[in-house]
């Protein structure tokens, strides 16, 4: 038998070969200490129980990231807007702002919102079939979706839903906008902002934007500069990672007939499980290589912590490696499969602790209905060139998915 | 060692060994049982290890707490005056039994 190398990172390969690789790291240690094209040396986590250990350790903080003490380990250089947001806070200011927001995400409101979901998906279906029998999925269906439950769930008018959207976008890879044209944007949807808080202070409604202008912490009330950065931090986190994992989601069904098919006897009942493995097997079952690296937000360790055997420093960087957690071979059997029919799928896509995705109930059910109703309306739809990927952009996302029915 | 039941919505009954200490919710996490998200690991912000505690526990594990009691109001699944998070029920000595809501996320 061949040993299988277990060099971390590694360059792209197919996917299967890539989880191979990744069961073999896992097995031979926890975590690999790397040095990161920004920011110096962090360790990345392979395995499951050794990421949840550290996300669920407070002694692992963001604070130094957050004053600039410290350079962000990362791929890229991390936008000092982002280093100001709610991501980058601890406990216990952390605490305080992020209930005030999880409170509006919350499970409850999130499965309120679904029934004006279903209907905005089915109403973007009626749109692509009136037009004809085609139609660029990224465009048409998984990118407005998200959105327009931004829109309601930030409150932004109905009328300034176009403005709001060529904003917003101008952050997204799919956009290729100039820097300036980006600064330009982003400086006014700020101002847009700005004004909005302002508005809901005075008049509250019963949208997000209103709860926290409002929100009374004991004597405090949340100023601007507190409630700016939520806001941003929503519009960025909001929808371009979740129409990306709706695309990739359609995407991976389109490309393996045998879960398709099972899909459609019961798109309501696999939606929740067929979303789940899309989170954890994601880019491993578009037929694409897929290389050995990507992480989540680092942390800084305040003491020496041994995770999993493994002693890591105190003032270390540490962060995990979602796709090596999902194929470490411990945490799950056949790693490998793209399975929407998983019960027990322990994936980390979406983070856990104190730090998890914010907006993580809500991606969820926008994921299930989009797959969910998409397939019902749509059983025969089917690829008509294969997904179009900008390797160029962090989280290579796909700008485009060609398909007919 | 102490043991959970976990019942699911379905009536079947998960049984799994715990260690005095641990969180009803972690021991879920970590033995695999449905049901039991527990995604923000026990700091109160998720509102994804909501479960029932079985009224023989009534006076067993401590109150709700405030900040508990605010999350609570945010489950998946109706809200029901044996409603609990998991990540705050402690496993004692004794067995722990709980049944697991229709919808947690």
């Amino acid at each position: 038998m061949t040993e299988i190398a277990t060099d971390y990172p590694f360059p792209p390969v197919t996917a299967d070969e890539a989880a191979e690789r990744y069961r073999a790291i896992a097995a031979d240690r926890p975590m690999t200490r790397t040095t990161m094209p920004f920011g110096g040396d962090a360790w990345v986590i392979h395995r499951t129980e050794a990421a949840r250990a550290m996300l669920g350790d407070p002694r692992f903080v963001r604070e130094p990231f957050r004053t600039g003490e410290r350079v962000v380990p990362y791929f890229v250089e991390f936008p000092e807007f982002l280093r100001q947001t709610l991501q980058f806070e601890d406990p216990p200011h952390h605490t305080k702002l992020r209930r005030l927001v999880q409170k509006a995400i919350s499970p409850k409101q999130v499965k309120a919102m679904r029934d004006s979901a279903v209907a905005y998906a089915n109403q973007l279906i009626d749109d692509m079939v009136a037009k004809g029998n085609t139609a660029n999925l990224v465009h048409d269906y998984a990118l407005p979706l998200p959105i327009q439950m931004l829109c309601n769930l930030l409150g932004i008018p109905a009328e300034d839903h176009e403005k709001f959207e060529k904003w917003a976008s101008s952050t997204l890879a799919v956009a290729g906008m100039s820097e300036d044209e980006m600064v330009t944007n982003m400086a006014e949807l700020y101002m847009y902002v700005v004004n909005l808080i302002q508005l809901r202070r005075e008049e509250p409604l019963d949208d997000l934007i209103s709860s926290l202008a409002n929100a009374r912490d004991k004597d405090d009330t949340l100023t601007d500069e507190e409630i700016l950065p939520i806001a941003m931090l929503l519009v960025v986190a909001g929808f371009d990672n979740t129409a990306n994992f709706i695309t990739t989601g359609i995407a991976s069904l389109l490309q393996h007939p045998e879960q398709l098919e099972l899909f459609l006897t019961d798109p309501d009942g696999l939606a929740p499980t067929a979303t789940e493995e899309t989170l954890r097997h994601g880019r491993f079952s578009l037929g694409i290589p897929v290389a050995g690296a990507g992480a989540l937000v680092p942390f800084v360790a305040t003491e020496d912590i041994e995770i999993d055997g493994q002693l890591v420093a105190k003032g270390d960087a540490i962060m995990i490696d979602p796709a090596a957690t999902a194929h470490d071979g411990i945490a799950l059997p056949d790693a490998e499969r793209f399975d929407i029919t998983r019960q027990n799928n322990p994936q980390l896509t979406l983070s856990y602790g104190l730090h998890h995705c914010l907006g993580a109930p809500l991606a969820r059910m926008e994921m299930q209905v989009a797959l969910a109703e998409l397939f019902k309306r749509l059983p025969q739809i089917r690829l008509t060139s294969a997904p179009v990927i900008n390797y160029d952009h962090l989280s290579q996302p796909i700008t485009r998915l060609d398909a007919t029915w | 060692m102490p043991k959970v039941f976990y019942t699911q919505p379905d009536g079947t009954v998960v049984a799994v060994e715990g260690s005095v200490g641990d969180s009803v919710m972690a021991t879920a996490v970590r033995n695999g049982v449905a049901g039991v998200v527990g995604q923000c690991g026990g700091s109160l912000s998720c509102a994804t290890c909501h479960v029932y505690l079985d009224e023989r526990h009534a006076d067993e594990f401590g109150e709700v707490g405030e900040d508990e009691d605010e999350m609570l109001d945010c489950t998946a699944s109706d809200r029901e005056h044996s409603s609990r998070l998991s990540c705050q029920l402690l496993i004692g000595e004794g067995e722990v039994h709980v049944t697991v809501p229709p919808e947690q996320l």
